[in-house]
């Protein structure tokens, strides 16, 4: 199950990489999204699988699209000059990010707990329990990400609508 | 079940698991495919017509029409496949599979009778089993990946009444997820868990009690937003037929367009279900406190053709709105009273009651 869903994923994220034509590089994604929410749903994560469903693909990427549709650029443009700086430093920052990833997950205490034979098992994560966490612990940082949502809100509607 | 599941060397747990696939899956599309033939006789009756009486097996046996759906079915099959010159010929292909698959994949959640012990085994009536985390996020996960079969056909038929009635339905869509993702929070709460066994034992047999009578605003936006979510008129603005010949699936005929259709039959399906389990109490019989497993389905059953009646019935009674109405419609007017509906709700519970 790992295998097939790891493999969706990254085949679809290749394949937005490589195709020319934004529409279909667009559903590539989708299936990216689709394949993440497997993985997710393997980690004993419902919540995150739903989520990752309902808000990526079931909003995000539905705009995206309809927007592309609606400029009607279909190819991709060409570059107007190769930019080997911006290219490298691309491909450093994507090392590092991965260096940094598999670094975070060896020293969680997820893997810790593989070694060990007979620890406790985590629970499968539930609506309750994300709420609880949020509310409880994360309170701050989801108050702030509630405000910039606000904020950048107001600024569309500012932006797009100036005649009230 | 323990003496099928020895014959075929597999354990009870997963012959039972294949049992319920099979039947519910194959019985949804079996009701869909009747249903375009109730649509079609329904809609006569309703503008004082006959509809399709004619057709019948072997030339003889008439049941009211009914052989209508094989002659359908036989006639898709055996037309010519066009495919348009300029499409994109794999995402062409590939449209009707993405409109149907998550159609019928949003009903493996829903409780279609109660659970029942068996053996010292409890069997539950639903693909999923309670408890699986994802609740009902999973149908509104599903519902949102069903815009992509509209989508893509509209894109890969190269055609611009296609693409135009692609782009409604993705706003159409946005659009009213919100209305119906608020309505269903307030479901969650009053009910105090997200599994869909959890919302029906906590709307009781009476019907009173169910969520209908308890929360008629939230039904009320989460009923409309179902005619827009499964494109069905009032909101039918991906087809459009007066407007944009047929506008997703203009290109489409034979079987990729039949698949199309049944699509939509099977999504009818799904959220009359919804319904029925949200707001209507599931497999509840009203008045019969603890029914036999036989009743409670012949109970949900009930509930879904009557749902996807009515869904036939406001077809062929309201006509097609604007389409500036329809995202007035779903932001200034649904959209406001599903946040009125939850917050009243919230108070109400932050009150004690």
């Amino acid at each position: 199950m790992f295998l097939t869903f790891a493999l969706i994923t990254l085949c679809a994220a290749l394949g937005m990489l490589l195709q020319k034509n934004v529409i279909v590089a667009g559903l590539c994604l989708v299936a990216t999204f689709f394949g993440l929410a497997g993985l997710f749903l393997l980690l004993a994560n419902p919540v995150a699988a739903a989520f990752q469903l309902i808000v990526y693909s079931g909003a995000i990427m539905v705009l995206v699209l309809f927007v592309i549709m609606m400029l009607n650029s279909h190819e991709e443009e060409p570059a107007q000059a190769s930019r080997p700086v911006q290219r490298w430093l691309g491909v450093a920052l994507a090392a590092l990010l991965a260096l940094g990833s598999i670094k975070l997950v060896s020293a969680s205490a997820g893997v810790a707990a593989l070694a060990k034979s007979g620890a406790a098992v985590p629970t499968a994560m539930t609506l309750q329990k994300v709420g609880t966490t949020l509310f409880a612990e994360h309170v701050l940082g989801f108050e702030v990400a509630g405000l910039l949502l606000l904020v950048a809100m107001i600024g569309a509607v500012a932006l797009t609508k100036r005649n009230l | 079940m323990d003496k099928l599941a020895s014959l075929l060397h597999t354990s009870p747990a997963t012959a039972w698991m294949v049992v319920k696939v099979i039947i519910v899956f194959s019985a949804v599309m079996l009701l869909a495919s009747v249903w375009t033939w109730v649509e079609r006789r329904g809609s006569a009756m309703i503008q004082d017509r006959i509809g399709p009486n004619r057709a019948a097996l072997f030339g003889k046996i008439r049941i009211i029409g009914l052989a209508q759906l094989l002659a359908d079915g036989i006639k898709f099959f055996f037309k010519e496949d066009l495919v348009p010159a300029e499409a994109n010929k794999g995402l062409f292909w590939l449209a009707p599979f993405l409109a149907f698959v998550p159609a019928l994949m949003g009903f493996a959640i829903i409780p279609f009778g109660r659970s029942f012990v068996s053996g010292g085994v409890t069997y539950h009536l639903s693909v999923l089993d309670p408890g699986n985390g994802m609740g009902m996020l999973y149908p509104l996960a599903i519902g949102g990946m069903a815009v992509y079969g509209v989508l893509v056909a509209a894109w890969s038929s190269n055609n611009k009444w296609s693409i135009l009635g692609g782009m409604r339905a993705s706003a159409t869509m946005v659009s009213y997820e919100i209305g119906i993702s608020l309505a269903v929070i307030a479901i969650f709460m009053s009910a105090n868990g997200y599994d869909p066994s959890d919302v029906i034992k906590a709307q009781g047999h009476t019907p009173w009690t169910w969520f209908v009578v308890r929360q008629p605003l939230g039904f009320l936006v989460f009923f409309t937003c179902m005619f827009a979510e499964t494109n069905r008129l009032p909101f039918d603005f991906a087809e459009g037929e007066s407007e944009i010949v047929a506008g997703f699936n203009t290109e489409y005929g034979s079987m990729k367009f039949s698949l199309l259709a049944l699509a939509e039959y099977s999504h009818l399906m799904t959220a009359s279900a919804l319904i029925a389990t949200l707001y209507f109490g599931g497999w509840q019989v009203p008045f019969v406190k603890d029914p036999t497993v036989m009743l409670s389905v012949a109970s949900f059953v009930l509930k879904l053709l009557f749902f996807a009646w009515v869904f036939v019935w406001v077809r062929w009674t309201l006509p097609r709105f604007r389409y500036d109405q329809l995202m007035h419609l779903g932001w200034k007017v649904m959209l406001p009273l599903s946040m009125a509906n939850l917050v009243f709700h919230a108070w109400r519970m932050s009150q004690g009651h």
